[in-house]
């Protein structure tokens, strides 16, 4: 581990004012990836700014329906909310399948949102990375690739994103409310995360300066119906091979509406647009399923040890929308 | 006799682990302690050209760098199992080559382990690279020199001429020993008296083995090894960075810790070689075995060529066939040593030969475990030797009696549960009973204790207890009574915990040190001694008693049975595989601790389905450094894996073996475990899976 210095910030403000002050500082909330990336020597930053004290742990109903969760809630605290297990059971559900008790408890939303690909070749320096050390090359295309991307990759990085959180997120519409000393702005969850493409040490469009103070759950009554689905080689405590967040509403055998994200493809969590487009209005059987699931991954492109993940996420999808339909149909 | 051997006892050192007062080997404290770390290679072929230590000298706290330029003479090691034996045969930093990504190329000494690890990444090498090798198919391979084939009868033509046969390739992954401690050092010199605190699985060769190379008195060297997080053959001998960190305390004058990080437990620490087999089993009509080909395959490093997992060992002492062909080849790979790991070579060799079973058993219409009652031989068919207290038929058939075995289908695809296939499976485990030479001193105060003093260990096995139950058994004192000492190379030798060797090696001597001790005063017991005890005004009475194998091994093999049952529940088009139900029978000689025992058997199942299920090291193809190298990356069970295992045990004491009667425990209940989980695959869904391990992509590609 690098030297570093640290300060505790006294405010939100106190925070924003020492980024940008310091544009080699990073925040600290629950540290739960960050510290491994500082030990690994993957992070530049010199200097830590701890904002673990600050008020932003409130989770609280809107007026206009919704839910609005502070940055600094911690996973173990949206998992067991009352409301979130109520509305939004996928979200619930999706954070549970991931990390462990331990690290959900002190595992923030904010650092959820803004952790970092688990890709072994991004956290062994003796390989070049270009997310890790840009233009040196990327080991994982032509390495070990079982676990990576099969949609959004470019030739200059195959990583995946690896949140269970973001993926419920990304289907449920999901805001994120980010502050700079000039104000406040709103990113849709979908548009947060980026692909990879020229520059893929960049993750997020959060602009210097930036903090997370919370994530918006919009009222979205399909969620009710959520389920999480989590594909991976043991039962607990591993990345996801394929997830998929889905929700769906059917009236008289109709789709009347849909959501379905995918993790553990992109580069971030992928919402299936083009799926949800084509089972608007189409009868809600395993056939439409089939052909969404179909659309949903017509454009991925497997790699050398991947390839398996294009079945199994057209599967998954499946599966998570017949199991949706039945909680619908239990309500 | 108090009647305590056989019931379930409680950890000994139980309470002092779960409290945090045992102290493992990186525990110690020690005054003026500095801190090493690894300067380790990023290619995994070639050699040094230039290594600038400049920026890590002038790096605070920094007290030392050991590299080749520097690095003192050692006294070669006779590697004889003996006298002295390492786990590498070439010494660190011996030369500027690389044979292995991760191959320590220098340590740092610094004031704080922080400061030692940041140095370490100061430091600037230059190499002259090499194409590693890497893939097994650009490997030549050659017949492994240590691993004796056989060749009997006229095995090409029975099968050709076989009415039934099959033949199959199975494959298993390397894999990692993933114990919970990882490896760590304290290496103290006091003048010329070296102090060694390291997990050991043997005190005593440890002992020689730094007496050896560091050219000194047996009697000043001391290896302490009190506790021992998990081992499972990986902490026998010093590995490179101990002796390093040994060598390098010396120059330095200081006592020196060097704790490896888990990305360097995987690449210079051992691991399980990747293997492939190939199988042809050749049979009549009514299940009678005619034939057994047996060719498998492993990877060596080049700094140990001749090493190989031993796949072919199992197949002689399974099934009776007239004609056998076995044959083991071996292939380097620019890859860390693999070395021993729980049951080293029976854990493939018991997947691919039981799963070829299997499979022949579908081919044939007939029910496995009668196949296999059928053809299990009466003699090890190497030696010719009759097996002693053989119990494998009772293991199959009390296994297939408490599972429930006759009322499985005789189709796959036949049961169904929730929208998932149901299947039932079942594999034969077997691994052979071993001893070597110990000694115990045993001492009886006059307050009723005990105290037995010996230099075994206890890598969470249980020798702690098992030494408390033989000492109480034959001193007739309730176990609360018994104190140990062990993990100390001052004690009496208390031989080694491998090969599942610890119970029969040492409770027999600790039996005869207890037996010296009463037959000293005339005692039957423990009360009559202390009489004796309280009337002289002694201290203590104290004996010596010592145990050995004797001839018993030229009449008989020894060998230890046993057989798994389980329940699997697949969803097929998601790839997942959930066990739900296990029975595992075991024939060990006689049980000393039920508790212990259970818990060994059940540990090993789960490490099997580990290995059935989940677990692989894989090495990237161009760099030839490990991308799976952690408990994070790679998998090993988690709880919810697990279903109840459910262990029981057959058979009377193998008193031919020795006079406690007990075969060992360790191994044994890992074998045939994966290919009990495949069998029970095949039998759900009619598809067989022949590549380890089982993760969902190949259940959804075949």
């Amino acid at each position: 581990m690098r030297n570093f210095t640290y300060s505790r910030a006294t405010s939100v403000e106190d925070a924003l004012q020492g980024i940008r002050e310091n544009p080699q500082a990073t925040v600290i909330a629950g540290g739960t990836n960050l510290i491994d990336r500082l030990k690994g020597y993957l992070e530049p930053s010199s200097h830590l700014i701890d904002i673990s004290r600050l008020q932003m742990q409130q989770i609280e109903s809107l007026s206009t329906g919704g839910l609005r969760i502070g940055a600094l809630a911690s996973n173990t605290a949206v998992a067991d909310h009352p409301i979130v297990r109520r509305d939004y059971p996928l979200l619930s559900r999706a954070i549970l399948s991931g990390a462990s008790q331990q690290i959900r408890n002190v595992a923030t939303v904010g650092g959820n949102l803004l952790q970092r690909t688990r890709c072994s070749y991004f956290y062994d320096p003796a390989f070049p990375c270009n997310k890790r050390n840009p233009g040196s090359g990327c080991s994982a295309r032509t390495g070990i690739n079982r676990l990576h991307a099969i949609l959004g990759a470019s030739e200059h990085c195959v990583a995946v994103h690896p949140s269970d959180f973001c993926v419920a997120l990304a289907a449920l519409d999901a805001v994120v409310e980010v502050e700079r000393l000039s104000g406040k702005r709103e990113i849709p969850i979908t548009e947060f995360h980026r692909l990879p493409e020229n520059n893929p040490e960049q993750d997020t469009h959060l602009q210097p300066g930036e903090l997370i103070t919370a994530v918006i759950l919009p009222n979205l009554p399909v969620a009710k119906f959520g389920v999480y689905l989590k594909l991976r080689d043991r039962t607990s405590y591993s990345f996801a091979l394929v997830s998929v967040a889905a929700a769906i509403d059917v009236r008289d055998g109709q789709v009347e509406t849909v959501r379905i994200a995918l993790g553990g493809v992109a580069h971030k969590p992928w919402r299936a647009m083009v799926a949800e487009q084509f089972l608007q209005s189409q009868p809600a059987t395993l056939d439409s399923f089939k052909q969404a699931a179909d659309l949903a991954l017509q454009e991925a492109q497997p790699l050398e040890h991947n390839d398996f993940k294009i079945e199994m996420a057209k599967r998954a999808i499946e599966r998570a929308l017949m199991a949706s339909v039945q909680k619908g149909a239990e309500k | 006799m108090s009647n305590v051997i056989g019931k379930s006892v409680n950890r000994y050192e139980g309470q002092a682990k779960v409290t945090g007062s045992a102290t493992y080997s990186a525990e110690h404290q020690i005054s003026g302690l500095v801190y090493g770390a690894l300067i380790t290679a990023t290619i995994a072929k070639g050699r040094i050209k230039t290594l600038d230590l400049q920026q890590a000298q002038a790096s605070p706290g920094v007290l030392y760098i050991a590299t080749a330029e520097n690095m003192p003479q050692l006294t070669p090691a006779a590697n004889d199992w003996f006298s002295s034996h390492i786990y590498e045969p070439r010494y660190p930093l011996a030369d500027a080559e690389i044979h292995y990504g991760g191959q320590i190329i220098g340590l740092v000494v610094a004031d704080t382990p922080e400061r030692a690890r940041h140095a370490a990444t100061l430091v600037q090498v230059e190499y002259e690279s090499e194409t590693p090798v890497i893939n097994p198919k650009d490997a030549s391979f050659i017949t492994a020199p240590r691993t004796p084939g056989l060749e009997q009868g006229n095995t090409a033509t029975a099968l050709a001429t076989a009415e039934y046969q099959i033949e199959a390739t199975y494959t298993t992954a390397m894999e990692l020993h993933a114990m919970m401690e990882p490896h760590a050092i304290i290496a103290h010199w006091q003048e010329n008296q070296l102090t060694i605190y390291e997990h050991t699985q043997w005190v005593m060769l440890h002992q020689k083995t730094y007496a050896t190379l560091f050219n000194l008195p047996l009697d000043q060297v001391r290896v302490i090894s009190l506790y021992t997080g998990g081992a499972f053959g990986a902490k026998v001998f010093p590995w490179p960075h101990s002796i390093l960190c040994t060598a390098v305390a010396r120059e330095i004058q200081r006592p020196l810790k060097v704790v490896l990080p888990r990305q360097q437990v995987t690449t210079i620490a051992g691991n399980r070689s990747a293997t492939e087999q190939h199988l042809k089993i050749g049979a009549t009509s009514d299940g009678q075995l005619v034939a057994i080909e047996h060719h498998a395959k492993s990877y060596t490093s080049p700094v140990n060529p001749t090493w190989a997992e031993n796949c072919i060992g199992v197949t002689p002492v399974m099934y009776t066939a007239e004609n056998l062909s076995l044959k083991q080849e071996i292939a380097i790979l620019n890859m860390g040593m693999p070395t021993y790991m729980r049951a080293p070579g029976e854990v493939p060799g018991m997947f691919a030969l039981e799963s070829a079973m299997d499979e022949l058993a579908w081919k044939l219409g007939l029910d496995p475990v009668k196949f296999r009652l059928k053809n299990a031989t009466t003699l090890h068919q190497r030696t010719k030797l009759p097996f002693s207290a053989k119990h494998f038929a009772e293991c199959l058939q009390l296994g297939a009696e408490q599972f429930g075995w006759k009322d499985r289908p005789q189709h796959p695809r036949s049961l169904t549960r929730e929208g998932k296939w149901v299947g039932w499976g079942m594999a034969a485990a077997t691994f052979p009973g071993w001893r070597a030479m110990a000694s115990a001193t045993v001492r009886l105060f006059p307050d009723g204790t005990a105290l037995v003093l010996t230099s075994a260990n206890d890598m969470g096995t249980g020798a702690y207890t098992m030494i408390t139950i033989s000492a109480a058994e034959t001193l007739n004192l309730p176990v609360e009574n018994i104190q140990i000492e062990i993990g100390d190379s001052r004690l009496p030798n208390g031989g080694i915990a491998g090969g599942s060797m610890m119970t029969a090696t040492l409770a027999p001597a600790v039996v005869n040190a207890c037996q010296e001790l009463l037959k000293q005063v005339n005692a039957k017991t423990a009360t009559e001694a202390l009489q004796v005890l309280r009337g002289s005004g002694q201290p203590f009475l104290e004996a010596t008693g010592s145990s050995q194998p004797g001839m018993e091994g030229q009449k008989w093999a020894f060998q230890s049975w046993g057989a798994h049952f389980c329940e699997v529940e697949v969803d097929e088009p998601l790839g997942r595989v959930q066990i739900t139900r296990w029975v595992s029978v075991m024939n060990i000689g006689r049980v000393l601790n039920a508790k212990a025992a259970a818990s060994q058997v059940r540990g090993a199942v789960i490490m099997g389905i580990g290995d059935g299920l989940m677990e692989e090291c894989q090495l990237d193809p161009h760099l030839g450094l490990p991308v799976v190298y952690d408990l994070a990356t790679y998998h090993i069970p988690v709880h919810a894996d697990i279903p109840r295992i459910q262990v029981s045990f057959v058979g009377e004491p193998d008193l031919n073996f020795n006079s406690v009667g007990a075969r060992g425990c360790g191994e044994i209940g890992i074998t045939g475990v994966s290919a009990a989980i495949a069998n029970a695959i095949y039998h759900a869904t009619g598809k067989r899976l022949r590549d380890l391990p089982l993760t969902p992509d190949k259940l959804l590609s075949t």
